[in-house]
């Protein structure tokens, strides 16, 4: 904080700091982490070689993406279950450009994304217009953007793409560090400077912890919360074309039907994270953070030979405590008048 | 024969002692008025009573039993009735089912016999002589009818004790002297009657015993009404005999007017509206509960369609779609329900009062660093002495008081020459409302024009220079503000109580 405050207010937080830090979120994954990495270190060989940490790394990139995909809806208080058809729609759409259209990458990748914005502006708005909550919204527009795109692409994946695509899937830096990986960071970056430092990101946070008192400021509630729903757009379709880097193809199936394989990962990440599912607080380093763990945790069981569907369970209970630790965060909170 | 005795009851909420020690006692038989004004605690008392709220301290006897209900439910089992100011009733289901709802049937699986519902129901309709078939939907009634089914819930729980909070504040007169001759009725029959009320005729007319609370104490504890008059009890209430205000009537600045409304009619249900506000002037909106005066200002801010008239804003005639536009236009509008519509409790001081120059303090990509906000915002919160550790402490963590200066410094960082101010003293102490009301004259000094909506006639009368005075969503006079609390307060309830009366 600046010298204007100091006299008067003093510009420090309340409490320790360092005690804030130890009660909170982020530091707990990090332990988590931490533990559960170590752990499948010592005891699973071939756990941390270089190309282990290469798959880790790209996973934890797609991962991370497709939280933040969902976080930045979760901070109206909403969600967004069209996350996955999104992600395969934008992807497809690159698929057509790059393959059948021949346009160039440096054109395609900017326009793949544009387009998952403008599925999310359609979202954005038949929320804001209809005013029925997001839950149904999209579940009715998960369905018609598969469905249209399984009719316009007849359920064919598009596997001629150029070979960049591939190779770019496949680039490691320092022999183990995947570039996809490298993106995600970037991007987590550019996501925090965004809610801190940008007016339309301060708008996104008040309009999602008090969408009534944020309209009474003067802020265009409607407006803020359909910008919410492109950048989720934005970001699910930036996820679609890292997966289609991983794959080297655009496949329609490649978010499992209509696009729910992502859901899980997407909910479980920010909420982990400690992003409040009633909106009006975000965390992007608790996202990458809790994406970090599940996919840690994930390969290590699936090293250790543990089922996928035992995985899958063991994710959906991790989901389910993270969802009660929110619920416990929000019982803190308006017991100390903060909601 | 002590039907309800309340002992020594304390209750502080987060930076506020709403109930300091307070003492009641309500006699079967009789009707007990519990007065005071705004804020005074006499919602907290029976919230207390009624198992919403827990007593931090003190005891409740109910015939001479000690008893500490846990919720409403426990306490209407244990013969306590209670009707809230707001309305608690369920508009899809019927008259008879609001009526009978916690007695629907025997248990949970049981049909309901709505023949036998209908049947009770109608027989305690007919005794608030009310004649509406007790299967119409609650939502098709009108809000006096709806008042009178919530007293007819209550009477129905056969209570010994029963509870009014501002009953008559939706009701016209002829509908209240009803329900006052109900009242006496069940008077007669023994039960006990608390009774919280505004308007000091009504209290002179049905009470018999009162207790006066001044800023969570009692200022008095249930004495006969018979020994006082009116001007005891208002001296009671606000702690000082003739309402002698500190200021002086200012001077009527000459400018044309900053704002004006002509005619103005609103979706919300306002109709030919018209005032105007000066600069450097303080326009008091006065009305009673459901009057429509916040919804007016909500309304002027774009919440509303406006289906007729002008709004005219710098001599200009304008369309407001938005508080957002409005906040472009120079128009604020604090908000009398601070937690839900004026701040976002969970975000930092910094966030709550910046929130109104972030967009114009971004540079041309959209980006503004804290300090920037803090460098526009860090002067207001300290000339409004702001008390808080630090700007990033989250706001919900503060008092009433420090939260409502930060929802008036949002405002004035952003620089409107308009500022609507709604009930602007709820829920705070003395000493926060007398700066407020100071800044409020600074502010008004300084060339700012204020709407000033509160329904607290001291208040007003404290700090309007003019008083505009609506009721049922029309402006039904003015009235010049000489300071003089009897003659304004007479002009302004004349002008609420004469429409009615003709």
């Amino acid at each position: 904080m600046t010298d204007v405050t100091a006299d008067a207010m003093p510009a420090r937080r309340q409490g320790s700091g360092l005690l804030r830090l130890l009660l909170s979120n982020e530091f707990g994954l990090a332990v988590l982490i931490a533990v559960a990495f170590g752990t499948f270190a010592l005891t699973l060989p071939g756990f941390t070689s270089p190309f282990s940490l290469f798959t880790i790394g790209r996973q934890i990139g797609i991962d991370t993406m497709i939280g933040l995909a969902m976080m930045a809806v979760i901070v109206t208080g909403g969600l967004d279950l069209s996350v996955g058809a999104i992600g395969v729609c934008a992807a497809m759409v690159f698929g057509w450009l790059a393959q059948a259209m021949g346009v160039p990458l440096p054109i395609a990748v900017p326009m793949a994304i544009l387009f998952g914005a403008s599925l999310g502006f359609i979202n954005g708005y038949a929320v804001v217009r209809s005013g029925v909550h997001s839950f149904i919204i999209t579940l009715a527009s998960m369905s018609i953007f598969f469905g249209i795109m399984i009719f316009l692409t007849k359920a064919q994946a598009f596997n001629q793409l150029p070979p960049e695509v591939t190779q770019f899937g496949k680039t490691r830096l320092f022999g183990m560090v995947s570039v996809l990986l490298v993106i995600t960071l970037v991007v987590c970056v550019a996501l925090s400077i965004f809610y801190r430092f940008t007016t339309l990101g301060r708008q996104m946070l008040a309009a999602g912890a008090n969408p009534r008192a944020a309209e009474l400021s003067g802020i265009r509630t409607g407006r803020v919360i359909t910008a919410c729903h492109m950048l989720t757009g934005a970001l699910a379709a930036l996820a679609g074309l890292m997966l289609t880097a991983r794959t080297g193809a655009a496949v329609p199936s490649m978010a499992g039907h209509l696009g729910q394989d992502w859901l899980l990962p997407a909910f479980l990440a920010p909420v982990l994270g400690g992003t409040l599912l009633s909106g009006g607080r975000v965390s992007v380093i608790g996202t990458l953070l809790g994406a970090a763990f599940v996919t840690i945790m994930t390969s290590g069981l699936l090293l250790m030979r543990v089922g996928e569907f035992w995985i899958l369970a063991c994710l959906g209970l991790i989901l389910l405590a993270a969802v009660l630790t929110d619920r416990l965060r929000q019982g803190v909170l308006r017991k100390r008048g903060l909601i | 024969m002590t039907a309800l005795k309340v002992s020594n009851v304390s209750k502080s909420f987060p930076g506020v002692k709403a109930l300091d020690a307070v003492s009641m006692t309500l006699t079967g038989g009789s009707v007990h008025a519990l007065l005071g004004e705004n804020g005074a605690g006499k919602s907290t008392l029976i919230k207390i009573m009624t198992g919403i709220h827990a007593a931090d301290q003190g005891e409740i006897t109910m015939e001479g039993r000690p008893v500490r209900f846990a919720n409403p439910r426990q306490a209407a089992a244990g013969g306590l009735g209670v009707v809230h100011q707001e309305r608690n009733l369920v508009t899809r289901f019927s008259v008879a089912e609001n009526i009978m709802l916690d007695r629907l049937g025997a248990n949970s699986l049981s049909r309901v016999d709505y023949k036998a519902l209908a049947a009770e129901a109608s027989r305690w309709l007919k005794q608030l002589d009310l004649d509406i078939d007790p299967m119409t939907p609650v939502s098709r009634l009108s809000v006096a009818q709806m008042q009178l089914v919530e007293i007819g819930k209550a009477l129905s729980l056969q209570s010994r004790v029963l509870l009014l909070d501002e009953p008559t504040a939706s009701l016209t007169p002829s509908e209240a002297q009803v329900l006052f001759r109900i009242l006496r009725k069940l008077r007669d029959d023994g039960v006990a009657i608390g009774f919280v009320s505004h308007k000091l005729e009504e209290v002179f007319d049905i009470c018999d015993t009162v207790t006066v609370l001044r800023d969570g104490k009692n200022a008095c504890d249930s004495q006969p009404l018979k020994t006082l008059n009116r001007d005891d009890v208002v001296k009671m209430m606000i702690g000082r005999a003739e309402r002698i205000s500190r200021r002086a009537p200012r001077p009527q600045p000459a400018a044309p007017p900053f704002f004006e409304l002509r005619d103005y009619s609103s979706a919300a249900g306002h109709e030919n509206v018209s005032l105007s506000v000066r600069p450097g002037e303080i326009l008091g909106l006065y009305g009673l509960v459901g009057a429509g005066r916040s919804e007016l200002a909500k309304a002027v801010l774009g919440l509303a369609r406006q289906t007729g008239g002008e709004i005219r804003v710098g001599g200009k005639p304008v369309k407001i779609g938005s508080v957002a536009e409005a906040l472009d236009l120079g128009v604020g509008y604090v908000s009398e329900d601070r937690k839900g519509e004026g701040l976002i409790l969970l975000h930092s001081v910094l966030d709550n009062a910046g929130i109104t120059v972030w967009k114009s303090l971004a540079n041309a990509l959209g980006f503004l660093r804290d300090g920037t906000v803090a460098q526009k915002v860090g002067p207001v919160l300290r000339k409004l002495e702001v008390k808080t550790p630090s700007l990033d402490q989250t706001i919900g963590n503060l008092s009433g008081g420090n939260q409502q200066k930060v929802s008036v410094a949002k405002w004035i960082a952003a620089g409107v020459k308009l500022l609507i101010i709604d009930e602007p003293s709820v829920g705070i102490d003395i000493k926060t409302k007398a700066y407020l009301h100071d800044l409020i004259h600074e502010l008004a000094e300084a060339g700012t024009a204020v709407l000033l909506i509160t329904s607290d006639l001291t208040e007003m009368v404290d700090v309007a220079d003019r008083v505009a005075v609506m009721d049922d969503y029309r402006i039904e006079g003015l009235v010049e503000n000489d300071r003089n609390y009897e003659r304004v307060s007479t002009a302004i309830m004349a002008l609420i109580h004469g429409r009615e009366a003709a």
